[in-house]
């Protein structure tokens, strides 16, 4: 996510109210989240959520991968 | 520390998302090896299906369907990123409602206008197709008979439409959406530097220190671009940003200089900046003294209206429109004097002090700057003009053709560059930059295309708007739509539109891979398949030309544009379509159908279809029985090589992530027109314009004029109609993905809170939106994403149910007969 780094603790603050996001790094404008999801669907409509956030600039997908749940080892 | 396999899956997707947004993390956080590659999917590169960016992205497919798709990041142009509407293209080719089989309307088992679609062979719609449009040629002769395609269409699916319609059935009337799009682009380019597209590339996002957008909201529109945008002026606190709107938007979050004005006034600013430079004596004297040169423009030129429209009476400089005079240095800074910060502010609403600030970032020789559009400046009734007055800018001070200095007209649809405008399916436009109205490139293109002399027509046909008009008028009678939405797009609609398709005079086909509004409105319904269904090829805003691969086999029995146009193509003999003198001088061509004439010419047919990998399918090649895609650009690469356009070896862009023409012994060209970076820039010229025979581009004086129709007492406030972040143009894709639909389902009327309030208007209230040609229901919307001025009204137009295109006005540039969706009268009242 490119953020105005005014803005970025309270895009922040906002994130950190969302289901499955999780912050991973940050630099002065830019944040680096991670979406967790049961289906791709539902990571694309967070994304399209956090990108109208004010003070965020963009929000863009970088990186997908989906595993089954028993591969985690983890019950479904 | 150990980590759980969940764990480290996210801490590998957080370190390459870092490693793309170029952050340091620490070392823990490396990426992992295995990743994607541990799924049993397919992945091949391809462009995004979506706007003029042209975004690579790595296309995931198991099983026949394609199930994820991901940025590229071996792709320049996004590094790995992917916009959401991006993310979402996996979604795209599985609607619920995807067609499959053509549709014909029929009553008692036979066509009739007014029946209902039934389900029919390719063999009876092509058939009716062909029955009809060999009556309209009979009847009415080949201008009765029109195509209007897009900027959507792939390179070959461009070219084989226009060799079909100029070659096959002798007629001009081909134009493409990206008339409603860039046209105003394109002619300006033309008239400056005698040459279409940018001299620019977005290499120029990480150069310039100033970055000035010019009607383009790239926060919404534009994402990735907007990425590399908001990364240069967040990492470097001396580069600026202006960003020039009629209302406040998602890109003014990050303007420096924010600007709103009021509509069409941006003419106004432009000459006062030009007027600035000049007067605090910044003008880069030897540029202009060596490489450009100047005109003045008509004046009064109209409003690209019907003729009997009271507007084109009283225009009188509307039938030479187009036309210039050359004039000195000394008479344009004469010209331009008038327009004083003063005068510039009045006019424009704006605060004078920042009107001089952005003058600056054009005055200062320091100051590197991009300048930035789209439809704010396209869509305009002085588009044309707006595009030049900027270049003017640029020119004056030597801004131009390095890295950083650029003057960048943006794209909207994903090969309006690399199909609309380099293949030349405008009504007068030929491959390359060449035109129909000029001898030469007739003959030309005849030669290359292996066609009688003067088998192509010398008239340009009738342009998107003119289309539109003919048909309500009975004068176009056969028309054939492809990749497009055009009764949701086009201007006043119900008044222009509509009544055409539903002329009993007309037969209206429509390719296309979703029942759109135009779909349902048409008489026959040919199902389309799309995007990495075929093997396709694109160009996008910066001259980069890059193709994919089929991935996928289209649903049922839906086929490609290149397919349809093709076999269509068989079911016309020469002894039909062309005249008899023409086939009395030219024997041979007696008794071939036009398949054989165009397609099967020696150079289409020239590659076998075992070239192809025997890991794609592709379903042109297999049912013409040779490498269609192949033969068919071979053949127009040849247009434009040794001309500026060179394109590298079909093969080539196969393997790489596109390349920007002129592509020359190998190597692409980032920046044209300037010695060093251009090979077509012969040493000790500097700066050469060539596309113009002088090599000097033109600076050219043209006034403020108002728009066609303003508000007034009875229809008081504006009308400014475009996108939204979560929908692509008409919404007939991205609609059909839940999660888009969802985050922004249906289009709303953007409104000043006290303008609402003045008119009993509450937040989500439903409301008409009334013009003088129709109106629209939606719902208001005052503390949206858009925040509008007092006056102003803004509604996106990907809604097919609430259809604003009912309410606005089909005017045009008069140059470019681009229509100008921005500005128009309306009244809102609560419903």
């Amino acid at each position: 996510m490119s953020v105005l780094p005014a803005h970025r603790e309270n895009v922040i603050r906002q994130l950190s109210d969302m289901s499955g996001v999780e912050v991973h790094h940050q630099a002065p404008s830019k944040i680096i989240i991670v979406l967790e999801g049961p289906e791709s669907g539902v990571l694309g409509a967070r994304l399209a959520e956090i990108a109208s956030i004010e003070g965020v600039l963009s929000a863009n997908m970088v990186f997908e991968q989906i595993e089954r749940l028993a591969d985690l080892g983890e019950q479904q | 520390m150990s980590m759980s396999r969940r764990d480290v899956l996210k801490a590998h997707a957080a370190a390459v998302a870092a490693a793309a947004a170029n952050i340091s993390v620490p070392a823990v956080a490396q990426p992992v090896a295995g990743g994607i590659g541990a799924l049993e999917i397919k992945w091949s590169k391809a462009p995004c299906r979506f706007c003029g960016t042209g975004c690579g992205v790595m296309v995931g497919v198991k099983e026949g369907k394609v199930v994820a798709t991901h940025g590229d990041t071996l792709a320049e142009v996004n590094r790995g990123l992917n916009c959401i509407k991006g993310y979402f293209l996996s979604k795209i080719m599985y609607g619920g409602d995807r067609l499959t089989t053509p549709l014909l309307r029929k009553k008692n088992g036979v066509f009739d206008k007014n029946g209902d679609f039934t389900p029919v062979s390719w063999d009876e719609a092509f058939d009716t197709m062909a029955t009809r449009a060999k009556q309209t040629l009979k009847d009415k002769g080949p201008t009765a008979l029109g195509m209007f395609g897009s900027g959507q269409w792939t390179i070959w699916e461009g070219y084989a439409a226009t060799k079909l319609m100029r070659a096959g059935f002798r007629s001009n009337n081909l134009d493409p959406n990206a008339r409603h799009c860039m046209a105003s682009a394109a002619y300006a380019f033309m008239r400056t530097f005698g040459m279409d597209e940018p001299m620019g590339c977005y290499d120029d996002f990480e150069a310039a220190d100033a970055f000035v957008l010019w009607g383009s909201n790239m926060a919404e529109m534009h994402p990735i671009l907007w990425t590399r945008l908001t990364d240069r002026r967040l990492s470097h606190p001396h580069v600026k940003v202006a960003v020039l709107s009629t209302f406040t938007n998602r890109s003014s979050d990050l303007a420096d200089i924010p600007i709103v004005f009021k509509p069409g006034t941006d003419l106004a600013i432009l000459n006062y900046i030009a007027n600035h430079i000049i007067s605090t004596g910044r003008v880069n004297q030897d540029f202009i003294k060596n490489h450009t040169s100047f005109v003045k423009g008509t004046v009064d030129i109209g409003y690209g209206l019907r003729p009997e429209h009271p507007l084109e009476k009283k225009a009188t400089g509307a039938a030479t429109a187009a036309a210039t005079q050359p004039i000195d240095f000394d008479a344009y800074a004469k010209f331009v004097k008038e327009y004083t910060l003063e005068k510039a502010s009045e006019i424009s609403g704006v605060e004078p002090g920042f009107l001089r600030e952005l003058a600056e970032l054009y005055a200062d020789p320091k100051r590197k700057v991009m300048s930035l559009w789209t439809m704010g400046f396209n869509q305009h009734v002085r588009g044309v003009w707006a595009n030049q007055l900027v270049y003017n800018l640029h020119l004056l001070t030597g801004k131009i053709s390095e890295p950083g200095n650029s003057p960048f007209s943006l794209t909207g649809q994903p090969s309006a560059c690399g199909t609309a405008r380099e293949v030349g399916t405008f009504a007068h436009r030929l491959p390359a930059d060449m035109t129909v109205t000029n001898p030469e490139h007739r003959k030309h293109a005849e030669e290359i295309w292996r066609v009688p002399n003067g088998l192509i027509p010398e008239k340009p046909g009738y342009h998107a708007v003119e289309q539109d008009r003919m048909l309500k008028d009975g004068k176009l009678n056969f028309y054939w739509i492809m990749v497009n939405n055009n009764l949701q797009a086009a201007p006043n609609n119900t008044g222009e539109t509509y009544p055409g398709y539903r002329n009993p005079d007309n037969f209206v086909v429509v390719s296309d891979a979703y029942p759109t509004v135009t779909a349902m409105a048409a008489d026959l319904i040919l199902p389309a398949a799309m995007w990495v269904e075929k093997e396709g090829g694109y160009g996008n805003a910066e001259r980069r030309t890059h193709f994919w691969r089929q991935l996928v086999n289209a649903p049922g029995d839906a086929r490609s544009d290149l397919w349809q146009l093709m076999e269509f193509s068989k079911r016309f003999s020469t002894d039909e379509v062309w005249p008899a003198e023409l086939l009395t001088a030219n024997p041979n061509y007696r008794g071939k159908t036009l398949f054989d004439v165009l397609f099967r010419n020696g150079n289409v047919d020239k590659f076998p279809a075992t070239e192809i990998p025997a890991e794609y399918e592709n379903r042109e090649s297999k049912a013409f029985g040779f490498y269609v895609q192949k033969g068919l650009f071979e053949e127009y690469a040849s247009f434009g090589r040794g001309h500026g356009h060179d394109l590298a070896p079909f093969d080539t862009y196969h393997e790489v992530r596109g390349l920007r023409w002129p592509v020359v012994n190998g190597k692409e060209t980032k920046w044209r027109y300037r010695e060093g970076l251009d090979p077509y820039v012969k040493a000790g010229k500097g700066v050469d314009f060539y596309g113009n025979p002088d090599g000097r581009a033109k600076i050219i004086a043209v006034p403020y004029e108002p728009p066609a129709e303003s508000p007034d007492k009875e229809f008081d406030i504006w009308l400014v109609t475009g996108r939204v972040l979560e929908h692509w143009h008409s919404g007939s894709m991205t609609m059909r993905v839940p999660e888009l639909y969802k985050a922004f389902p249906g289009a709303q009327c953007f409104m000043h809170a006290e303008d609402a309030r003045a008119r009993g208007i509450n937040q989500g209230a439903e409301v008409r939106v009334i013009s003088r040609r129709g109106e629209m229901r939606t719902r208001v919307n005052v503390r949206g994403r858009n925040r509008m001025p007092r006056g102003v009204v803004f509604v996106p137009w990907f809604d097919a149910s609430q259809l604003i295109n009912k309410a606005t006005l089909d005017a045009t540039d008069p140059i470019s007969k681009q229509t100008d969706f921005k500005k128009c009268a309306v009244r809102i009242v609560p419903a």
